[in-house]
């Protein structure tokens, strides 16, 4: 059963990307905001990531600059959708190529392209690291450990706080939040900033602790695969967790079917991902009950004085 | 009681795209009385009572407010100076909890402690305050299980705990049973003998009469008099509220042919929708008009007229062919069904595309401009010039012009056009004069006589009582979701009006 | 209560009521082209400040772009020989957002369309004076079919097609992948790419040096002109785009129109494979679809989905992709910078709509 034990041990390090992103797209959908720019924040992430393990070796600090990166860019996607009242999937849209030609600019000029750097060493939960199949599961890197810790903040932000409360108002009913006062598009640009931090996180964590080196277009659809897993989970944070964790398993499976000696097709093993992407969201359209929980203003921009 | 004047609005003038929706408008509540405003859709009384509540900017005009003159930037402005509104569409967030959608309206308090803290001692002051108004409400519960009435329960605590001294309520007893708006009434009333401001916005007469101190009539965006409603009659309030005008402008046609359409217990399926069994009987060359105050089921009977996929029990049967219902709109076009809806720019026409296209759309897929490898645009176009020149569709420069750039008369004539270009026999019409001129409503409602006279079913639902005096042969009045009463013309006014705002 | 008027105006305070944004009626169509004009030449002067920064001289921008490319013959052939594929996924991204649908799935389209036009060819199906026509066939039955599952999903299930046609994309791609290095890689050469075609199963040069690729390309914008101008689809589309509800009030078989305008945006983006692997690459390789996702979906933005435009356009971007490829070699610029530059024009085209729709006003003093 050393296949079982390293696949599950393997397996939370491919989910935390899509962890982090997923919950990062449900901060800022809950406030009303429709991002699919995951994809391009997420490489922003990881090229800032890169650019700073190479210069300064700190993988803390590397993580710090990835998230600030990806806010910084979100700024532009905010300026389209709150100012510019720019269709949101088309700023998406816009967005994510913006990134992907910005980030594969920048590396080559940089010259950070294939450069590997060190990441960081595991961690090990002793005593829960002894448990017998699952014992690996809690040797891992500190990020994992860290994810888990966001995961409880953001929820408890999101239900237990006066500001979650507003945010989430803003996100189902920007009228009546506007009515008590609440200013939605000031929300709405923290929520757009502060998922973008999350994703940036998330594309960091692929280049700078997985892969451990800097490829134009690394994420290779995972912020695409994190949009579907919020619908999955129904913009609820626990079940996008659950989600990733999922999807982390599928990709750790690949890996190690391959070293216990089964024999499948290479890239059909690589379609797994989008293929099981796509029955999800076919899953998740035949039982409906997905639009219930959709934050009820989700995609609509706000304003003010328009008459019913 | 002191006579001091809690709130003052004088020379309010606001427009919306272009319709002026009040003029010149003015309004005083003052300390410790129920203050009723009345008025029919339309005349202004909401747009107002927003403008009072910060939501929406006056053009010009002054807002007092305990005889200090203020300026609102916004509804949390509002509030501060005391003035809390319930709306008539609810600003609640529905998955919320009672007490968190409550807590959302007030003021941040830190020294109170942590979130759920607070959260904690304002559950408590809800449910003290609602025991204190005399009803029951969990403040843990989420809103959207929550009946309508307790809704309102839950917007009037809102304000109320907000510190709220102006109370401001915009039809409040619209969503409520009988019993159920009694109470809520009883409790402003007794809201406002502590001393507070009522204003309450209502078109139901004998609330007026029973709760009100004063009452101010508007109508068609003026304030036309305030009086004391315990020395008027209802008479005499109806009379200011829809105004004196002569049933001059009908004429009648040709009689009756046989029965066309019968609508028979038309109802929506268990509380989803307002209607609750209309029956209706129309002949082959007459006009029926619905009249009724907004909100009664009107637009829901409309859509339903007119094909729109919504569920409803009942029938509506058109003679020679069946329920209609379940026709495809291929059979309604075969069946020469006119639909022109209330909404013209939504549902009649699209703006962004030609006026010629607009119009021609309608009999492109029976052939008459082509085949599909080859669509005759010149002859589009000289059929909508005809039809242009015919219905004297006026500003349209080019034929290829939006249908948008049309004003609101002139698009009215063009869906009328088109949906006239094979002779109907049913007319179904929803509000056509809304937003237009005179000379434009008197050219609608010469087609829509025409079409009768050239023996249609024409049906006219308008919460426009002018219109539908001036052009129905019988007049059906639609009260909660039903026809309450039928009139043959000519109609006493009066009873009309009564029919549209008593509830039984 | 709604009242429906042809301008829509909500005005949203602005600047602590200073300020109104209100929305206009409609703008004169050459200022929406002023407009517009300076939303690109603005973006295009960022992109040179970009350049300037990642190492091309500055005065040789203008040199690259402009002279170059549009003097030097060798360039000329190259510019020409790229838009022809680029005309039809412009083409494609019109038919599609004309549908309401966002066909993020070009670059699988075209990848099946390569896949079909192959095989015919590896299989030596079809006498050899029919090869062509039946490789084209068959590229643009294999790519409608890729399109016909998000379609259908969309309509009958909502599923968003963005996702769907977007993981059909990575789906495509790892199938090419398989094909290419697994049972379809030539033996010969032990290289990720298939067999050449054979010398009757290219795309001929009608002139020398000019494929008649480009020919194709003008008769495709001809046709796709006739479907949205002279046939009667062109105006149930229209009315499908303008308003749903209305398109199916008054009898626009709304179902039936999207399916087959989606399909046919499918089809041309088969097509493109088709004349990327057998006019230009001659074999199917593994990346030859790169870049033209993306570019479609521009192509189609910026010209407001007209098929004349969208050639114009595709021409230009054309240009941009040759330019490119000549700042690789000459200056180590790599080919992401015509992404970001195509992004930048989006951005910047996106937001000048945003002029065109808005006017800010002053409220008179007097007011309350």
């Amino acid at each position: 059963m050393d296949l079982l034990t390293h696949w599950l041990g393997n397996a939370p390090d491919f989910a935390v990307p899509f962890a982090l992103a997923a919950l990062g797209l449900i901060l800022t959908e809950r406030a009303g905001v429709l991002a699919l720019g995951a994809e391009g924040l997420m490489l922003v992430g990881a090229l800032a990531g890169i650019g700073t393990q190479l210069g300064v070796g700190l993988a803390g600090l590397s993580l710090l600059a990835a998230m600030i990166a990806a806010s910084t860019v979100s700024l532009l996607f905010a300026l389209m959708v709150l100012v510019l009242r720019i269709n949101q999937v088309i700023a998406g849209l816009a967005l994510v190529f913006f990134c992907q030609g910005l980030t594969g600019l920048a590396g080559t000029v940089f010259g950070w392209t294939n450069r590997p750097v060190s990441g960081l060493h595991s961690v090990e939960l002793w005593p829960l690291s002894e448990l017998p199949l699952v014992g690996k599961v809690f040797v891992q890197n500190p990020l994992v450990y860290l994810t888990v810790l966001i995961f409880i903040a953001v929820v408890w932000f999101l239900q237990r706080t006066q500001t979650g409360l507003h945010l989430r108002a803003v996100g189902e009913n920007p009228q009546a939040a506007d009515a008590a006062g609440i200013p939605v598009l000031t929300y709405r640009l923290a929520a757009i900033v502060a998922g973008a931090a999350l994703i940036g996180l998330a594309g960091a964590y692929i280049a700078v602790l997985s892969t451990k080196m800097w490829i134009a277009d690394m994420t290779g659809g995972r912020g695409w695969i994190a949009v579907s897993l919020v619908i999955f989970a129904r913009w609820s944070p626990w079940r996008a967790l659950a989600g990733a964790l999922l999807f982390g398993a599928i990709e750790a499976l690949i890996p190690q079917l391959a070293a216990a000696g089964v024999r499948l097709p290479q890239y059909f093993v690589l379609m797994t991902p989008y293929a099981v992407t796509l029955l999800v969201m076919i899953w998740v359209a035949l039982s409906s009950r997905e639009s219930a929980s959709q934050p009820g203003a989700l995609g609509e921009p706000f304003i003010r004085e328009q008459r019913r | 009681m002191k006579q001091v004047n809690a709130l003052q609005l004088t020379g309010i003038n606001k427009s919306f795209d272009g319709f002026q929706a009040l003029s010149d408008a003015h309004f005083t509540a003052c300390w410790g009385e129920v203050h009723a405003l009345l008025g029919e859709n339309g005349a202004g009384k909401s747009s107002l009572m927003n403008i009072a509540a910060g939501l929406y900017a006056p053009e010009t005009g002054s807002l007092l407010v305990d005889d200090n003159a203020v300026r609102l930037s916004g509804p949390r402005d509002a509030s501060r100076y005391h003035i809390g509104m319930v709306h008539q569409h609810f600003k609640l967030v529905k998955p919320f909890t009672v007490a968190q959608n409550i807590l959302l309206g007030l003021p941040a308090q830190p020294q109170q402690g942590s979130y759920s803290k607070r959260l904690q001692a304002l559950e408590q002051q809800i449910s003290a305050k609602a025991a204190e108004l005399g009803f029951v409400l969990d403040p843990r519960q989420p809103v959207e299980q929550l009946s309508v009435a307790e809704q309102q329960r839950v917007e009037i605590l809102k304000v109320l705990l907000a510190g709220a001294r102006i109370l401001i309520l915009d039809e409040p007893t619209a969503v409520l049973t009988d019993q159920e708006a009694e109470r809520l009434l009883a409790t402003v009333q007794t809201f406002a003998r502590q001393g507070a401001a009522v204003v309450l916005v209502t078109h139901k007469m004998a609330d007026v009469k029973r709760y009100a101190d004063r009452v101010t009539v508007m109508r068609g965006g003026k304030t036309i008099q305030t009086l004391d409603p315990q020395h008027v009659s209802i008479e005499e309030l109806v009379r200011l509220t829809v105004g004196e005008s002569s049933q001059a402008g009908y004429q009648p046609g040709p009689p009756p042919g046989a029965l066309r359409l019968q609508v028979r217990d038309l109802r929506s399926p268990a509380g989803s929708g307002p209607l609750a069994g209309v029956n209706m009987r129309l002949n082959a060359g007459q006009i029926y008009g619905i009249a009724g105050v907004g909100g009664n089921g009107q637009s829901e009977l409309a859509n339903a007229l007119m094909g729109l996929p919504q569920p409803t029990e009942g029938e509506i049967h058109l003679q020679g062919f069946g329920d209609l219902r379940g026709a495809s709109p291929e059979q309604r076009r075969e069946l020469r069904i006119a639909c022109i809806p209330a909404d013209r720019y939504g549902a009649a026409l699209a703006g962004s595309l030609s006026v010629a296209e607009n119009f021609a759309i309608g009999q492109v897929h029976g052939g008459r401009y082509g085949s599909f490898v080859r669509l005759l645009g010149k002859r589009m176009k000289q059929d909508a010039a005809d039809a242009v020149k015919a219905f004297d569709v006026q500003g349209v420069r080019s034929l290829e012009q939006s249908a948008a750039l049309l004003s609101g008369g002139n698009a009215q004539k063009l869906v009328i056009a088109r949906e006239f270009s094979r002779a109907p026999q049913l007319v179904v019409v929803h509000s056509p004069s809304r937003g237009l001129d005179v000379r434009a409503t008197q050219a609608v409602h010469g087609r829509l006589r025409a079409a009768r006279d050239a023996g249609a079913a024409v049906l006219v639902i308008s919460e426009d009582l002018d219109e539908v005096l001036t052009l129905a042969d019988r007049i059906g009045v639609m009260n909660s979701g039903r026809i309450v009463a039928e009139f043959e013309h000519p109609a006493g006014r009066q009873a009309i009006g009564k029919a549209m705002v008593s509830h039984d | 209560m709604t009242l429906s008027q042809p301008s829509v105006s909500p005005r949203q305070p602005l600047f602590g009521r200073r300020y109104t944004l209100e929305t206009r009626q409609q703008m004169a169509l050459h200022w929406q082209a002023l407009v517009i004009g300076l939303a690109l030449l603005f973006g295009l002067a960022i992109c040179a400040l970009i350049l300037v920064g990642a190492g091309v001289p500055a005065g040789e921008l203008l040199n690259e772009f402009v002279v170059q490319t549009l003097f030097d013959a060798q360039n000329q052939r190259a510019v020409l020989f790229q838009a022809a594929p680029m005309i039809m996924v412009g083409l494609a991204g019109c038919m599609a957002f004309r549908a309401r649908f966002w066909n993020l799935g070009l670059e699988g389209q075209m990848i099946w369309g390569a896949i079909g036009a192959t095989a015919i060819s590896l299989f030596d199906i079809g006498p050899h004076a029919l090869r062509l026509p039946l490789m084209m066939f068959t590229a643009m039955l294999c790519a409608m079919l890729w399109t016909l599952t998000p379609v259908l999903l969309k309509l009958h299930l909502k599923v968003n097609e963005i996702i769907s046609t977007l993981m059909l994309n990575y789906i495509a791609a790892n199938f090419l992948l398989h094909l290419v290095y697994g049972s379809w890689k030539d033996p010969r050469d032990n290289f990720p790419y298939s067999p050449p075609l054979q010398s009757f199963e290219r795309l001929p040069d009608f002139l020398t040096g000019y494929n008649v690729a480009i020919l194709m390309a003008l008769v495709i914008t001809g046709l796709t002109l006739w479907y949205v101008g002279i046939s009667r689809a062109g105006l149930y589309l229209r009315f499908v785009d303008a308003n749903p509800r209305v398109a199916d009030a008054v009898g626009v078989p709304v179902r039936k129109m999207i399916i087959a305008t989606v399909l046919l945006s499918g089809a041309l983006a088969g097509i493109a494979g088709f004349v990327v692997t057998v006019g230009q690459e001659g074999r199917l390789t593994q990346s030859f679809y790169q870049g033209y996702g993306f570019s479609g979906i521009l192509i189609a933005f910026l010209a407001r989905n007209n098929p004349v435009a969208a050639t114009v356009v595709a021409l230009l971007i054309a240009l941009l992709f040759v330019a490119g490829r000549n700042l690789q070699v000459f200056y180590q610029i790599p080919f992401s910078m015509v992404q970001l530059i195509q992004a930048i024009l989006v951005i910047c085209v996106a937001s000048s709509d945003f002029f065109i729709r808005h006017r800010i006003r002053r409220i008179q003093a007097g007011d309350c």
